[in-house]
């Protein structure tokens, strides 16, 4: 097995111990980026002397010699991000940026940039100015939006951890389509210096991809400068709500995520309470809304009369639409904001983790991002959003967790948490793990699946 | 009057009095979505939140 194959931990404890070269890991996953990456279309830059050289200056720590790709929503000192877009609407530049520094002081090798959704707008990934990233799981499937390359690199193991951002679901979606773990922090916790919405934005935060949460743990101590401490989630507390959010998903998808809430009730000795959490759909809407009047800073009409051509026209006309959004609609939203936040404070006084599908369906095909629920057929960001956008209106972390498989492709459930107990959620996450055997965890798009030996 | 959820007149007065310029492509697209968003904005609009004041520069990584 190559050192590739190992977890985030696992290489790095593996370099630590002198039991595998670093210089010899970097050539490999260059290497391996170069054979797989063609199918996945996960990274779509690499600069291998920047990388080597980032290796030659790394210092000791956690993942020193770890080669990691992070989202093309970061600068780096010799990169601008480019946001999935021909053009974005704010002005950039090749800086430092806090998930960068937060890498570089951890020892860790970035080996490439990964792909997302053009300007971050879907919980697909089909849409990008690269191209679309692909689902190793099945390339003619989505990978999950906005941070398609970073999961799709860690599914096709290019690498064993990515960094990634999410403003509505954007870390959680593609964990959930591609079978990873990915952690969404509390708001503010995690590295964010550099980011270009750094001064606006009010949901966007980092969050590491990975294949467990174990490796999330690491990755995520990395991001946030602070070391999370592993417990036992010992009689965790699951609350479980009776909405569209677990009710209006795919048959399969609703098994398999009640499945593995009782599995983690029973391994934790806990127990599971219905909670009561109404206006969730005016929480997704309230979310959307202020992440969109938010990404509105840099535009005008004079600069909407000039948009790059080769911007998609998806992205030219929503880019035109934000503008008629009615200011009390986001007057509203803020005060949907106040309503939702003191309800989950209530909320977390007597549960410790909520419990719903990250999504209500499989990764959808790339060119029809439609999916069939009880309600009926929408669009996967329609049916996405729902479960997600809570936690960036709140500041609450989530975690995507895989559980199970339905159509040959990952299924996730998602858990929530109070403000500061990002540590408690990987501590469930854990948990579940154990309580499947890692099944799942270990389930990631397997070598022989991989493209460069499918064909794909 | 019945609220309208219609884009041919809505959006084409938006642009207009923006001075925002919109191909046939951008309608297609901005007509999409306001048909996906607008109905329930309105119903947003219309939600009771009577005594909930918005929190001032809410430190979202904590509870309120």
């Amino acid at each position: 097995m190559s050192a590739l194959d190992l977890t985030l931990r696992g290489q790095a404890t593996a370099i630590a111990a002198g039991e595998v070269d670093a210089a010899e890991l970097l050539e490999e996953a260059l290497e391996r980026i170069a054979a797989r990456n063609p199918a996945v279309n996960a990274v779509v830059e690499t600069f291998p002397e920047r990388s080597r050289q980032m290796l030659a200056e790394a210092p000791p720590g956690p993942l020193h010699g770890v080669p990691v790709v992070i989202k093309d929503e970061w600068p780096l000192p010799w990169r601008a991000q480019r946001f999935g877009a021909a053009q974005m609407f704010a002005k950039t530049a090749p800086e430092e940026s806090g998930p960068y520094r937060a890498l570089r002081d951890a020892g860790a090798t970035i080996v490439g940039v990964g792909n997302m959704h053009e300007l971050g707008a879907s919980s697909t990934g089909n849409l990008s100015v690269y191209g679309p990233a692909r689902n190793p799981w099945n390339t003619e499937r989505c990978p999950g939006g906005s941070s398609s390359g970073p999961a799709a690199a860690v599914a096709a193991r290019l690498v064993a951890g990515a960094v990634g951002a999410d403003g509505i679901g954007s870390v959680r979606f593609p964990a959930a389509y591609c079978g990873l773990t990915g952690l969404k922090p509390t708001f503010g916790r995690a590295a964010m210096g550099g980011h270009h919405m750094a001064g606006v934005s009010t949901t966007i935060v980092s969050g590491p991809l990975c294949a467990d949460a174990a490796d999330c743990r690491l990755l995520g101590s990395v991001l946030f400068g602070e070391s999370l401490k592993a417990g036992d989630a010992a009689g965790l507390r699951i609350g479980v709500v009776r909405d569209t959010v677990s009710e209006d998903v795919a048959p399969a998808v609703r098994e398999a995520c009640a499945e593995a809430i009782e599995a983690l009730r029973a391994e934790t000795g806990g127990e599971v309470r219905e909670i009561e959490l109404a206006d969730l759909e005016a929480a997704a809407l309230a979310t959307v809304l202020i992440a969109n009047t938010e990404a509105m800073a840099g535009l005008s009409p004079s600069r909407l009369n000039r948009l790059d051509p080769e911007l998609s026209p998806i992205a030219r006309g929503f880019a035109k639409y934000r503008m008629l959004l009615p200011a009390a609609a986001t007057v509203k939203a803020q005060e949907v904001r106040a309503l939702m936040r003191r309800r989950l404070a209530s909320v977390f006084e007597d549960v410790d983790a909520i419990a719903w599908p990250t999504v209500p369906a499989v990764a959808p095909p790339l060119e029809a991002p439609l999916v069939e629920l009880p309600s009926g057929t929408l669009t996967a960001d329609q049916a996405n959003v729902r479960g997600a956008g809570l936690a960036n209106l709140t500041g609450i972390p989530a975690i995507s967790v895989p559980v199970g498989l339905a159509e040959d492709l990952p299924v996730a459930l998602q858990l929530q948490a109070a403000w500061g107990r990002d540590e408690l959620l990987l501590d469930a996450a854990e948990a579940l793990e154990r309580a499947n055997g890692r099944r799942w965890v270990e389930s990631l798009a397997p070598p022989e699946r991989q493209p460069e030996t499918t064909g794909a | 009057m019945e609220a309208s959820n219609r884009a041919d007149d809505f959006i084409p007065a938006g642009l207009a009095s923006l001075g925002i310029e919109a191909d046939e492509v951008d309608l297609a697209v901005m007509g999409a979505a306001h048909a996906m968003f607008w109905p329930p904005i309105l119903e947003l609009l219309e939600l009771d939140t009577d005594g909930v004041d918005a929190e001032p520069a809410p430190d979202l990584s904590r509870a309120p």
